[in-house]
C-alpha cells in the first residue's frame, strides 16, 4: 500500500510537472512573450493613404524579424458584422513593419493586428481604435457619351444650318407665288 | 444691282438680280441680295434656335409629369458619401448548384423575388469552356457598366445610370425599340414580347424603376442589383440564396463587400485573387467582378458538365399568359 | 418650227394622258393593292393586341424583318438623290425624263421606311416620347432627325421642279376635269406664269436644293447604318458601315428606279422619252455600284476573316455555309455579279435584260439587309446555343403591305402629278435643237431630227 501510494504520488507529481511545463511552454500565449505594438497615426482622412506601423519583439526584447502580421478592420455591412482583412506586412530586421492603409469610411474604427506564431498557433494581437474624418466622394458615376464642348452643339449647328436653307427655299417659293400675281413677260414662251 | 423693269424693290421675297436673261435650271443662278440672305439666315436661325430645348419645352407645354426616378435618395455610407454598388462572384465556389442538385439557387431566388416572367433569367448561369477542356459556371447578372452601351444608345433615356453606378430601366418611358438589346454585349436585357406569365399578386405592387413590377408589355427588363433592398441594408436575392456563398455584394466607395457571412475589403479581395471582368477589352467598365475558378471549393470537378434547367414557378397560375423561348 | 411644236404637243399630251383617262386596269390594280394593305392592317391589329410575340423575334434575335425592311426602303429612297441631284449637278442630260419618277420613289420610299420603324416598336403608343424625352446622343434620334430632314427636303425637291408642269396641268385641264383637281392644280402651281422673276427664283431654288440634298441623303443612310455600327456586335462593329450602306442604298435605288421606269413606261406609253438608252445607262451605273459593293464586301470580309477574332469564325460559318449560306450566295452572285455580267453582255444590254438585273438586285439587297440584321444578332455573346429566327405570317403580311403601299402611292401619284418633267425635257430638246452641230447622245434623238436635216 505504501508502494502504490508513493507510485501514485510520483505519477501525480509527474503529471503535474508535465502539466506545469506544458503551461510554461504555452506560456507565451497567455503571458505575451512576443509583444505587438502599434501607433496608429493621429489624424486620418478618408481616401488618403497612411502607414500603420507595427513593431514586433520577442519576449526578451529582441526585434522579431520576418514575421507576418495580419491587419483586420472591424466593420459591419448589409447586416453582417465582422472583420475584414485589410492587409498583411512582414517585419524587417528591426522588427518593424508598416501597412499602407487607405481609410474608406469616416467615424471611429477598430483595427486588430494579429501575429500568429508559426508552428505553435499562438496568437498575439493588439487592437486599437482610431478616428477618421470624412472626405469627398471617391467614385463619381458619369456614364454616357459626353464630349465636352462639342457634343450636342455641333449636331444642333448642322441641323439648324440645313433647316435654315430649307426655310430659305420655302421663302423662294413664296416669292414665286407673289411674282405670279404681278404681270411681267413670260420668258421663252414655254410652260405658259 | 440694276433697277428692275417691274419696279418691285421692296418685296422681301423677290430676287434682286442683274440679269434678265432666261434662267437656266443649273447651279450658279442670279445673285441674291446680301440683305435678303441675312434676313433669311436670321429667320432660319431663329426658327431652329429652340431646337435644343425643344424636348423640355414640349414637356412643359404638355404638362407631363416626369416619372419618378430614384435620384434624390441615393444609398449612402454612414458618412454621407454615395455608395457604389458592386458584385464580386467567386467562381472558385460556384458549381452551378450541382452539389445541391437543384436548378441554380441564385436564379431561382431572383425569379421568385422579382416575379421575373418566364423565360427571363436576370442572373443567368452560363457554362463556359475552359482552355484545358473542362467547364466553369459563370453567374451573369447585368454588369451595370460604367460606360454602358445600353444607356448610350437609348433614344428616350428610358434606361439610365444612377448615382450609385447601377443601370435601371424606366418601363413607363420605354418605347420598345430594342436598340439597347442590340447594344448590350452580355445578353442581359430581356423584352416583354407578349403578356408575360407573372403571379397575380405582382400586379398589385407599386411600380418604380427599382422595383420592376407590374410588368409592362412591350418594354425591356433586366437585373437591377436590387437597389431598394441594398439601400435598406439587405443583400440582393441572388447573394442571399447562394448555398456556397459565392456571390459577394459590396460598395466600392466604402471598399467593403460581403457574401452574407464573411466581410472582405473589396479592393484587396479583388486584387489578391486576380479578379477579372467579362469582356474587359470592350471598355464597358462593368461593376461585376469574377474571381477565376470552377467550383473546386464546393467540391466540383471541372470535367463534370451540366446544370439543372431554370424553372419559373407560376406558369400554371396565370390565365391568358404566353411564354416564349429566348 | 412645226416639227418642234408637234413634238412639244406630243410630249404634253403624253404627260397629261394619265390624268385624263383612267382605265379599268388602274382600278383593278388599286383594288388589289388596297386589299393587300388591308390585310397588313389586320395583321398589325393582331400585333397591337397580342404584342410583338406574334412575330418571330425573341430576346436573342430582337430585330428581324421589320428593321431589315426599314433599312431597305430608306436605301431605295436614294434613287431620287442619285438621279435628280447628282446627275443634275454633273449636267448629265440623259437623266431628265426620269427625274420625276426618281423623286416620286424617294418620297414614297421614305414614308414606307419610316412606318416600318413604328411598326417594330414595342410601345407605339409612346412614340411621342422620342420628341419629348429625346436624347441627342442616340442613333435613333439621329435617324429621326435625318429622315425628317430628308423627307422635307425630298418633298420640296419633288415639288419645286414640278411647279411649271403643275401650271401646265392647271392650264390645260381647267374646266375639263373634276373640281377638286382643278383646285388642286391651281393651289400647287402657286401662281406660276413663267415670268422672269419666277424663273429666276425657281432656278435658284432648284440649284440650292440639288446641292443640299446630296449631303442630306448621304447622312441619312449613314446614320441608319450607325444604328448597327454603334453597337458592339461582332459583325456590326465596323467603321466601314456608313460608306457601305450609302453605296448599297444608291445601288438598290437605281434598281428600283429601273423597275418603276419599266412599269410606268409600259403603262403610260413613254417609249419616246424613256428609251432603251436610259435603261442601259442606268444599268451601267448599277453595274458600277455593284462593283463598289463587291469591293466593300471584299474589304469587310478579308479584314475580318484574316484575323478571325472571337465571333468572326461563327459569323463566317453561318454566312457562307450553314444558316444563311443560300441567301448570302444568292446576294453575292445574283445581286452583285449578275448585274455586271448582264450589263456587259450585248445580248442582255436592253430593257428586258436590265429589268431582270434590277429585279435581281432589289431582291438581293432586301436579302442583304435581312442577313445583316439577323446574322449580326445571331452571333452568340455568351456561351449559349445560338437562337434561330424565322419571320411569321404577321411579318410577311406587313412586308407585303409595305410594298403594296409603295406601289399604291406611286400609282396614285402618276394619276395626279405629271410623271415626266415636261418643261425640263422640252428645254433639253430645244437646247439640243439649237446646236445641231454638237454630237448628241442617241437618247435625245427624236424621230424627226433623225429624218429631217434640222429644221
Amino acid at each position: 500500500m505504501n508502494l502504490i501510494t508513493r507510485r501514485a504520488a510520483w505519477a501525480a507529481i509527474a503529471f503535474l510537472a508535465v502539466g506545469a511545463s506544458a503551461v510554461a511552454l504555452a506560456g507565451p500565449a497567455f503571458a505575451s512573450h512576443v509583444s505587438v505594438r502599434t501607433t496608429v497615426p493621429a489624424e486620418m482622412t478618408v481616401g488618403d493613404t497612411v502607414r500603420i506601423p507595427v513593431a514586433l519583439s520577442a519576449a526578451d526584447g529582441a526585434p522579431l524579424q520576418g514575421a507576418t502580421v495580419v491587419f483586420y478592420l472591424h466593420a459591419s455591412f448589409a447586416g453582417v458584422v465582422g472583420e475584414a482583412e485589410i492587409g498583411r506586412a512582414v517585419t524587417d530586421e528591426t522588427g518593424a513593419a508598416a501597412l499602407p492603409y487607405r481609410p474608406r469610411l469616416a467615424g471611429q474604427h477598430e483595427i486588430r493586428i494579429e501575429y500568429v506564431t508559426p508552428g505553435q498557433g499562438a496568437v498575439e494581437e493588439v487592437s486599437t481604435v482610431f478616428d477618421v474624418i470624412g472626405g469627398e466622394q471617391l467614385y463619381r458615376s458619369a456614364p454616357g457619351i459626353d464630349i465636352p464642348g462639342l457634343n450636342v452643339g455641333l449636331l444642333i449647328a448642322v441641323v439648324a444650318a440645313v433647316w435654315t436653307i430649307l426655310f430659305g427655299v420655302a421663302l423662294l417659293l413664296v416669292a414665286i407665288a407673289r411674282a405670279g400675281g404681278e404681270g411681267g413677260a413670260p420668258g421663252g414662251g414655254e410652260a405658259g | 444691282m440694276s433697277d428692275r423693269a417691274d419696279g418691285r424693290r421692296d418685296d422681301p421675297g423677290a430676287e434682286r438680280g442683274a440679269s434678265t436673261a432666261p434662267v437656266e435650271g443649273r447651279h450658279g443662278g442670279p445673285q441674291i441680295g446680301r440683305r435678303h440672305v441675312l434676313r433669311l439666315l436670321g429667320l432660319g436661325a431663329l426658327s431652329v434656335a429652340p431646337l435644343p430645348v425643344l424636348p423640355t419645352l414640349l414637356r412643359a407645354a404638355v404638362d407631363i409629369d416626369e416619372p419618378p426616378r430614384p435620384q434624390a435618395d441615393a444609398a449612402r455610407t454612414a458618412d454621407g458619401r454615395i455608395r457604389q454598388w458592386t458584385m464580386i462572384i467567386d467562381l472558385r465556389s460556384c458549381d452551378g448548384c450541382q452539389s445541391v442538385d437543384k436548378p441554380p439557387r441564385c436564379t431561382a431566388a431572383c425569379i421568385e423575388g422579382h416575379f421575373a416572367p418566364e423565360p427571363m433569367e436576370w442572373i443567368e448561369i452560363f457554362e463556359g469552356e475552359l482552355p484545358g477542356g473542362g467547364t466553369q459556371f459563370i453567374p451573369t447578372p447585368c454588369q451595370h457598366c460604367q460606360n454602358p452601351p445600353c444607356v448610350n444608345v437609348c433614344p428616350v433615356a428610358a434606361t439610365f445610370s444612377t448615382p450609385e453606378g447601377t443601370v435601371l430601366i424606366d418601363q413607363d418611358r420605354c418605347i420598345g425599340c430594342r436598340i439597347c438589346m442590340a447594344a448590350c454585349p452580355y445578353d442581359r436585357r430581356f423584352f416583354n414580347w407578349g403578356n408575360a406569365p407573372v403571379p397575380p399578386e405582382s400586379l398589385l405592387a407599386d411600380y418604380s424603376p427599382e422595383h420592376q413590377i407590374p410588368v409592362r408589355k412591350g418594354t425591356v427588363m433586366k437585373c437591377d442589383f436590387c437597389p431598394d433592398m441594398a439601400r435598406a441594408g439587405t443583400l440582393p436575392y441572388c447573394v442571399q440564396a447562394c448555398p456556397q456563398r459565392a456571390i459577394y455584394y459590396g460598395d466600392l466607395e466604402e471598399d467593403i463587400a460581403t457574401n452574407g457571412k464573411v466581410l472582405v475589403s473589396a479592393s484587396r479581395f479583388l486584387t489578391e485573387n486576380h479578379a477579372y471582368q467579362l469582356k474587359e477589352e470592350l471598355g464597358t467598365k462593368p461593376r461585376v467582378y469574377y474571381i477565376p475558378g470552377h467550383g473546386a471549393a464546393a467540391g466540383r470537378d471541372a470535367f463534370t458538365p451540366g446544370r439543372q434547367p431554370t424553372e419559373w414557378p407560376w406558369v400554371e397560375r396565370v390565365e391568358g399568359a404566353v411564354t416564349w423561348q429566348r | 418650227m412645226a416639227a418642234l411644236s408637234a413634238w412639244q404637243e406630243r410630249l404634253e399630251e403624253t404627260a397629261l394622258a394619265p390624268v385624263r383617262r383612267t382605265g379599268l386596269r388602274y382600278w383593278a390594280l388599286v383594288a388589289f393593292l388596297l386589299a393587300v394593305i388591308g390585310w397588313g392592317v389586320y395583321a398589325y391589329s393582331i400585333q397591337l393586341r397580342d404584342g410583338l410575340i406574334v412575330t418571330g423575334m425573341r430576346d436573342r434575335i430582337s430585330w428581324g424583318l421589320y428593321i431589315a425592311t426599314f433599312v431597305f426602303f430608306i436605301g431605295i429612297s436614294h434613287a431620287g438623290t442619285l438621279i435628280s441631284a447628282i446627275l443634275r449637278v454633273s449636267q448629265a442630260r440623259w437623266r431628265t425624263p426620269v427625274t420625276r419618277m426618281a423623286e416620286f420613289i424617294t418620297v414614297v420610299a421614305l414614308v414606307c421606311g419610316a412606318s416600318f420603324v413604328i411598326i417594330d416598336l414595342g410601345r407605339p403608343d409612346r412614340v411621342l416620347n422620342v420628341f419629348v424625352y429625346g436624347r441627342w446622343q442616340s442613333p435613333i434620334i439621329w435617324d429621326v432627325l435625318a429622315i425628317t430632314t430628308y423627307l422635307t427636303a425630298s418633298i420640296t425637291y419633288l415639288f419645286v421642279p414640278m411647279i411649271p408642269d403643275l401650271a401646265l396641268f392647271r392650264d390645260r385641264l381647267s374646266g375639263r376635269t373634276s373640281r377638286w383637281r382643278g383646285w388642286l392644280y391651281r393651289a400647287v402651281a402657286i401662281g406660276w406664269v413663267g415670268n422672269v422673276a419666277q424663273r429666276r427664283s425657281l432656278g435658284t431654288a432648284i440649284g440650292v436644293l440639288m446641292i443640299l440634298i446630296i449631303p442630306i441623303a448621304v447622312s441619312v443612310h449613314t446614320v441608319v447604318s450607325w444604328v448597327f455600327a454603334m453597337t458592339l456586335r461582332v459583325p456590326w462593329n465596323s467603321a466601314l458601315f456608313g460608306a457601305f450602306f450609302v453605296a448599297g442604298a444608291i445601288f438598290s435605288g437605281i434598281a428600283m428606279l429601273i423597275i418603276v421606269m419599266a412599269i410606268l413606261r409600259r403603262a403610260y406609253s413613254l417609249q419616246e422619252y424613256v428609251t432603251e438608252k436610259h435603261f442601259v445607262y442606268l444599268g451601267y451605273l448599277m453595274a458600277a455600284f455593284a462593283g463598289i459593293m463587291i469591293y466593300a464586301n471584299i474589304s469587310e470580309l478579308i479584314t475580318h476573316g484574316y484575323k478571325m477574332e472571337e465571333g468572326v469564325e461563327f459569323q463566317f460559318r453561318q454566312l457562307f455555309l450553314t444558316q444563311f449560306g443560300p441567301l448570302f450566295w444568292f446576294y453575292l452572285l445574283g445581286g452583285l455579279v449578275a448585274p455586271i455580267v448582264l450589263a456587259l453582255l450585248p445580248r442582255t444590254r436592253n430593257v428586258p435584260g436590265m429589268v431582270l438585273a434590277a429585279g435581281l438586285v432589289t431582291t438581293a439587297m432586301w436579302i442583304e439587309r435581312y442577313i445583316i440584321v439577323v446574322s449580326g444578332l445571331r452571333v452568340p455573346l455568351m456561351p449559349y446555343e445560338p437562337a434561330s429566327y424565322a419571320p411569321t405570317w404577321v411579318e410577311w403580311s406587313m412586308l407585303a403591305a409595305g410594298l403594296a403601299l409603295f406601289a399604291l402611292l406611286i400609282t396614285i401619284f402618276t394619276k395626279v402629278f405629271p410623271i415626266i418633267a415636261v418643261w425640263e425635257v422640252a428645254e433639253d430638246h430645244e437646247a439640243m435643237l439649237a446646236r445641231p452641230d454638237i454630237a448628241r447622245p442617241a437618247a435625245l434623238k427624236t424621230p424627226e431630227l433623225a429624218e429631217g436635216a434640222g429644221r
